[in-house]
């Protein structure tokens, strides 16, 4: 057992599960809305970079621009559907719907793709680095460094621009911002598709690592889940703080506990720190 | 001459309960109109379907017209981007961005045809206390801080008319006529105002034409210097003021 190896697998899993919440901690914390699809929508969003590669003979990057314009256009079409919900801040409602809506693409994604396990491949994920005794691919440098470089893109542009504003005003007060000549909807519609968009890039990176299957979507929601709570709800920085926590946790579980109840693990941990910190890792 | 704002037949029920019946008033340029009336009187109901915006959900028929244009099929956010500026009751800002943040939040049109323009140091001037603000968070500005950041952003938004829903709210006794007088200084450059005020002592300084709503009528209206000694006014708001002149 090699101790900076798990260090090594726990940064490749932890900015995986950083890169995929991206999204959601923007939906969830920026504008206060959920979607129980995320996951879905990431499974989606593997297939259709994996159909575009294998079917339609896209090379690596158009195929992630393909995925990204796919989601988009769903995230749209899912936000159209939901506008009276995402404006009353009807949350119960909203959590229920998008359940659904998961099930109607995880079901979607089986009949389209099939019910077989796939592989999404990228040249980086079949270059191992040498680098001594630690094992890591390329495809895991590049996610490590898309995440720390789209969670900054996204501070920055949240804190440090009149959109950011726009978007967190929206977030506290969606009426009160009409007053201020905000079309509240055209900002929930944005961000939703920018939602869609950052699962169908974090899928296009993340999902080379291992066989693709249309009944993931539910174990990635869960995961996500558990890095957007642990983050403290809505903070960019705590949730990549939490993507990294927990995938260094479940490294270091799987290497010497036992792999088999990482997920379990993962929830009580969540549990834990839920009751000695209620707010999360976030200092806000 | 065209009012700047006019409302006609105005009528407002929440949930099949008539709020507001059949309420007409206009607006001219460079005046400065104040509306009164008991709590639950329809004030508030009056000036949000005015802006065509509500936390609830009214239902809501008549027309709105700014400067002769009718307005009354546009959404909240699209009267304010023609200049027809609401600040509400209650909670005005956001209390999570910063006072610069939420002035930010503002864009000054395009084409400034028919618009009052008052730029950030306009609005500095006109609020001093808001420059040593500027980083400070909304949630954390006392209410009449408030008020001026509220009173600020619609400022700057270039409103062809400026309707404010109980300034006043929350304030120090001597800062309402304070701020009411600052708003005062506006209208006398040209900005129109619709001002509901609960202060009818403090409304009667500064405004030029008074009407009162009881019961989502308007029962009563006319110049401030009849308005003072109307018997309904003076009986339900004045009481002492009207002894101490006497």
């Amino acid at each position: 057992m090699n101790l900076s190896q798990q260090i090594v697998n726990g940064l490749v899993l932890g900015s995986g599960y950083a890169c995929i919440a991206l999204g959601w901690t923007i939906l969830l914390g920026v504008a206060r809305l959920v979607n129980f699809a995320h996951g879905q929508l990431y499974m989606l969003s593997a297939f259709v970079t994996w159909y575009a590669m294998t079917r339609a003979g896209a090379p690596y990057w158009a195929a992630i621009v393909i995925a990204i314009v796919v989601l988009s256009l769903l995230g749209a079409l899912m936000q159209l559907a939901m506008t009276r919900l995402v404006i009353e801040q009807n949350l119960t409602s909203l959590m229920i719907v998008t359940l659904g809506l998961g099930y109607v693409i995880q079901g979607g994604g089986a009949l389209i793709f099939g019910g077989n396990p796939q592989t999404l491949s990228s040249v980086l994920a079949r270059t191992k680095v040498d680098a001594g005794a630690l094992w890591f691919t390329w495809q895991d440098v590049l996610v490590l460094a898309m995440t720390f470089v789209l969670y900054a893109a996204v501070w920055l542009f949240v804190n440090r621009t009149r959109f950011g504003s726009v978007i967190r005003a929206v977030a506290e007060d969606p009426r009160l911002a009409q007053l201020f000549g905000i079309n509240a909807k055209l900002v929930y519609l944005g961000v939703f598709v920018f939602e869609c968009a950052a699962v169908a890039l974090a899928a296009a990176l993340v999902a080379p690592r291992a066989p693709i299957l249309t009944s993931m979507g539910f174990n990635e929601v869960i995961m996500t889940f558990v890095v957007v709570v642990l983050g403290g709800i809505g903070s960019i920085g705590g949730a990549l703080l939490a993507g990294l926590g927990l995938g260094m946790f479940i490294a270091f579980f799987g290497a010497f506990v036992a792999p088999a109840y990482t997920t379990a693990a993962a929830f009580g941990m969540l549990l834990l720190l839920l009751v000695v910190r209620p707010v999360g890792l976030a200092t806000k | 001459m065209t009012a700047a704002l006019a409302c006609s037949h105005l009528t407002v029920s929440y949930d099949g309960n008539v709020a507001l019946n059949g309420v007409s008033l206009s607006v001219g340029s460079g005046q400065m109109i104040g509306l009164v009336g008991a709590n639950g009187a329809g004030k508030s109901t009056l000036v949000n379907a005015v802006a065509g915006w509500s936390r609830g959900r009214p239902a809501v028929s008549g027309s709105v017209t700014l400067d002769g244009a009718d307005i009354s099929a546009l959404a909240a956010h699209a009267r304010a981007q023609h200049g027809l500026l609401l600040v509400p009751e209650g909670k005005n800002i956001f209390a999570e961005l910063t006072v610069d943040e939420n002035l930010g939040l503002v864009r000054a049109p395009r084409d400034v045809a028919g618009r009052h323009v008052f730029s950030i140091a306009d609005v500095f001037n006109l609020f001093p206390r808001l420059t040593e603000r500027r980083t400070y968070k909304g949630g954390s500005l006392s209410g009449g801080e408030r008020q001026m950041l509220a009173v600020g952003r619609a400022l700057l938004a270039a409103p062809r008319v400026l309707i404010l829903d109980e300034p006043s709210a929350g304030l120090a006794p001597r800062l309402i006529l304070d701020l009411l007088e600052r708003i005062r200084s506006l209208v006398d450059r040209g900005l129109p105002v619709l001002l509901v005020e609960q202060n009818v002592k403090a409304a009667l300084k500064v405004v030029d034409h008074l009407y009162l709503l009881e019961r989502g009528r308007i029962i009563a209206g006319g110049p401030t210097t009849v308005m003072k000694s109307d018997a309904r006014i003076v009986e339900a708001y004045l009481g002492t003021l009207a002894v101490d002149r006497a």
